[in-house]
């Protein structure tokens, strides 16, 4: 399984990541829900799906987040009965981004937490320097945006 | 400290010589339970890494047929990592290389009885 990026200096540190953290599933999404980079998944519509979800997760808990404690949570975790998942939010030099994983027994919360940290470092200084660019979401442009994204991750491009 | 229900036991073991830190942490999840962490020490990095060695020791040992783990010693370079567990809980005990870890042992197998 490998570690596909619309970006390429998204790819070392994901890989490094999934490698270290023992996941199944990583996900790297901009918070309209564009998708960045991912690994494990092997058909682009469970990508489409998972990013939409984690979006709309993250808006739900941001705002929450700023009803009940004055400031958004930035981390979630869900621990199912054979897997679990961690959604937090990844801040980098291009703006935040929201990253997705699900894990099994192979892993635990506590590693994963540990080494998102170290990926959120690894993000940091592989960005490049030049400014992120500032296309905003538009809703006109996103699925043309969302549809040349899942193609070059899933080899259509 | 705190006033948790290991927060003795993980002081009787920090006043053994040598012992730099000692945590309860939780097995499946990596995460802590409790602690007593010198400044500086990254307990959530040490409980993550240490609870996933615990876990894969006992399975190797299930796999070898040799039974559960009891007692789990690590020498490195400047100190040792012990570790026990008992109902999904792991005791870690950090020391420095001058412990007493014949000591250190004996504490932290009568120490992790209390761990329910």
């Amino acid at each position: 399984m490998t570690t596909h990026a619309v970006e390429s200096w998204i790819e070392g540190p994901l890989a490094r990541f999934v490698d270290d953290a023992r996941v199944s599933l990583a996900l790297l999404l901009h918070p309209s829900g564009q998708v960045l980079a991912q690994h494990g998944f092997t058909r682009s519509v469970d990508v489409m799906s998972a990013c939409a979800l984690a979006a709309a997760i993250n808006a739900s808990a941001s705002e929450l987040g700023k009803m009940l404690d004055g400031r958004p949570f930035t981390g979630l975790h869900h621990a199912g009965e054979e897997r679990q998942v961690f959604l937090a939010e990844a801040r980098t030099p291009r703006g935040p981004y929201i990253f997705l994983t699900v894990f099994g027994s192979e892993s635990s919360l506590g590693l994963v937490r540990m080494y998102f940290g170290e990926l959120v470092t690894n993000l940091m200084s592989a960005a490049p320097a030049e400014a992120a660019p500032a296309a905003p979401a538009l809703a006109e442009n996103f699925e043309r945006d969302l549809n040349r994204n899942l193609a070059a991750l899933f080899g259509r491009a | 400290m705190s006033g948790s229900p290991f927060a003795e036991m993980l002081g009787a073991l920090t006043r053994q010589r040598g012992v730099v830190a000692s945590l309860v942490v939780d097995e499946h999840e990596g995460m802590i339970v409790d602690a007593i962490l010198q400044f500086g020490q990254d307990g959530d990095r040490i409980a993550a890494l240490a609870a996933s060695l615990y876990r894969k020791a006992r399975q190797s040992a299930h796999a070898a047929g040799l039974g559960g783990v009891h007692f789990l010693q690590m020498d490195a370079e400047q100190g040792r990592l012990c570790m026990a567990g008992r109902n999904a809980l792991v005791l870690v005990v950090a020391t420095s290389p001058n412990a007493n870890v014949g000591l250190v042992r004996v504490e932290m197998l009568r120490a992790v009885e209390g761990l329910a």
